[in-house]
């Protein structure tokens, strides 16, 4: 069921194939983590390329889109362990409806001016997720018709899925308690007793 | 008789200032309304029987769950995602608990892969079963109620058997799932299974809720008022479904045979024999049709998985503080409301560096607008109804 990484470079995966077709449908650049399909592409090409996986891909089906903030700095949760460029990561995930391939899209927008053209002329679904992209990372859809906020009250200030956005519970009382500090045991023996050691608040 | 001097003037401003053409009234429902399942308000132009613009407004159920889970551990983030679409609990642990136990790398035991699959698939007769005791109901008709949720209550007991929760099940661990029986008590290191009896009862409720699907079939497939409420109403073609993510019954309800089951690998549903059920139409009646097809073919998964479990561990090895090494993927499951899925990014640490939550009924009822645009009032709630959306699912 769960399958080796795709690093593993001397196996080529099953949707190896697959991906590189898409890529060189749109121009971009794929890539295959654990079974996901991601396709980069330049934001400028963003709309072309998704308009080719729609009519010349047969990818019709419109799943998400959304955004993910790479920093180095981090108020909230842990950091990336891996050296990251500061950016917001902007995704896209589209599917057929035949035999389940789907391919992220994904493309990189600068962190002092995210702005993309808006996808819903290609997907119309893309509108609600566009404004929450926008209201949770301050991504601006040009020609999006209605960016208004979809959760948040209008006087709402900041994008709180940014890493630079607070969490206040996690300001009044710092993260891991008491409980979370065990280290992680070293293998062997010890790390493997089964279901009924499980993590102590169960 | 004498008149009011002012009196004869009011009257005679007001009636210059009578138009003679209809005015447009712009409705408003919710957002407290009995068919509105969670709180959701709409607001609609109507424009004598027919309603335009209608505008959703959602975000009264945000949780903020995608910011919370970037600082909670890995099984916390369980407790969470169990109460985005909380008529199926235990559905939306899967594709969580799957996404991190890709990027470990894990062999999750065949066991505990079979109970998975067998308590997803109550989790979809109970949402579904809910479905077909509200909508008939949001449509005037009461009796089906009292067999559907009959059935419910009976398949809900035995998932609160196994996992000590009826909504809110929290059953899964990244490597397998733990029975809660004797779980606190001085047995707990010595039961690690499924309750006794729970595969023979499981069995017995199965025939039991055929029965009443049958019953419910019989009640409103043979109801003239629901019929002409229904059929025609609401069509909704598949190319429209799919360009605004519309998934699950919904999409198969226009005739798009396309099910997560038979084309993705989180649980092993290839090893079982089930039908895909398609509408015809797309219409309110095919969305209410569809749901109570695939509860015979969820029974029968459940038959065909209770015939083939095998013995074994629940759980694989894992160690006791569980750190998911960094990576990214995106798994989907079929839901009860259509794709449920999550993009997990990790890294390296207990709890998740992103989680972007893919909720079914946020995209189901983003065609709201469009599929409500020009209908008769009293349409709106059997096409609103006929998308069967948890108000969690959409707001997360």
């Amino acid at each position: 069921m769960t399958s080796s990484p795709s690093e593993t470079e001397t196996v080529t995966h099953p949707l190896q194939e697959f991906a590189d077709n898409v890529a060189a449908a749109v121009g971009g650049v794929a890539e295959i983590n654990f079974d996901t399909v991601k396709v980069k592409v330049p934001p400028d090409t963003w709309v072309a390329s998704l308009t080719k996986a729609r009519d010349e891909l047969g990818l019709v089906f419109f799943s998400w889109l959304s955004a993910i903030d790479w920093s180095k700095d981090v108020e909230v949760g842990d950091p990336y362990p891996l050296e990251v460029e500061e950016r917001y990561e902007l995704l896209a995930t589209v599917g057929d409806l035949t035999v389940g391939r789907r391919v992220v899209f994904s493309t990189d927008l600068q962190k002092d001016l995210p702005t993309i053209p808006t996808l819903i002329g290609v997907y119309a679904g893309a509108d609600w997720h566009e404004r929450e992209a926008h209201e949770m990372f301050g991504i601006e859809f040009e020609g999006h018709p209605n960016l208004a906020n979809l959760y948040l009250p209008d006087s709402f200030l900041g994008n709180p899925l940014r890493k630079s956005f607070p969490l206040l519970s996690r300001e009044v009382k710092p993260w891991p308690g008491t409980v979370d500090v065990e280290a992680m045991p070293g293998g062997g023996d010890e790390a493997a007793e089964g279901p009924s050691e499980e993590n102590p608040e169960a | 008789m004498v008149l009011d001097q002012d009196l004869v003037r009011h009257l005679s401003e007001a009636s210059v200032s009578v138009e003679l053409e209809t005015e447009d009234m712009t409705l408003n429902i919710g957002p407290q309304h009995p068919s509105t399942h969670g709180v959701l308000r709409l607001v609609a132009r109507v424009d004598g029987e027919r309603a335009f613009d209608v505008k959703p407004v959602i975000g009264y159920m945000h949780r903020g769950y995608e910011k919370l889970s970037e600082v909670r551990t890995y099984p916390q983030v369980t407790t969470l995602v169990n109460r985005i679409d909380w008529v199926s609990g235990y559905a939306n642990e899967i594709p969580f608990i799957v996404a991190a136990e890709k990027i470990l790398g894990l062999e999750v035991p065949e066991r505990a892969q079979y109970i998975r699959l067998i308590l997803t698939e109550m989790a979809r007769i109970s949402s579904h079963l809910i479905f077909m005791a509200s909508y008939p109901l949001e449509l005037g008709a009461a009796t089906p109620l009292f067999f559907a949720l009959r059935e419910r209550e009976r398949v809900l007991d035995l998932l609160e058997g196994v996992t000590g929760g009826r909504f809110h099940p929290n059953f899964n661990r990244i490597g397998g799932v733990k029975p809660a029986y004797g779980s606190g008590s001085s047995t707990r290191k010595v039961i690690q299974d499924l309750p006794a009896g729970f595969l023979t009862e499981t069995r017995e409720a199965m025939d039991k809720v055929l029965e009443a699907v049958d019953e419910i079939e019989a009640l409103v497939a043979g109801n003239e008022i629901i019929l002409a409420r229904t059929k025609g109403i609401g069509i909704l073609p598949p190319e429209v479904a799919a360009s605004y993510g519309v998934s699950g019954p919904n999409l198969r309800a226009s005739g798009v045979k396309f099910d997560l089951r038979k084309v993705e690998d989180y649980l092993p549903y290839h090893l079982f024999d089930f039908e895909v059920p398609v509408g015809e139409n797309g219409d309110c009646w095919d969305r209410w049709h569809v749901r109570l097809l695939e509860i015979r073919q969820s029974v029968r998964i459940i038959q065909q998985a209770i015939d083939g479990i095998p013995s074994g561990p629940l759980q694989a090895k894992v160690p006791k503080v569980i750190k998911v090494p960094h990576g990214e993927t995106y798994v989907r499951a079929e839901n009860p409301k259509g794709e449920m899925g999550y993009y997990l990014v990790a890294n390296g640490n207990q709890g998740p560096y992103r989680l972007k939550i893919r909720s079914a009924s946020f995209s189901n009822i983003s065609i709201l607008p469009w599929i409500l645009e020009g209908v008769l009032v009293p349409d709106i709630i059997a096409i609103m109804g006929s998308l069967d959306f948890v108000l969690g699912d959409v707001d997360r």
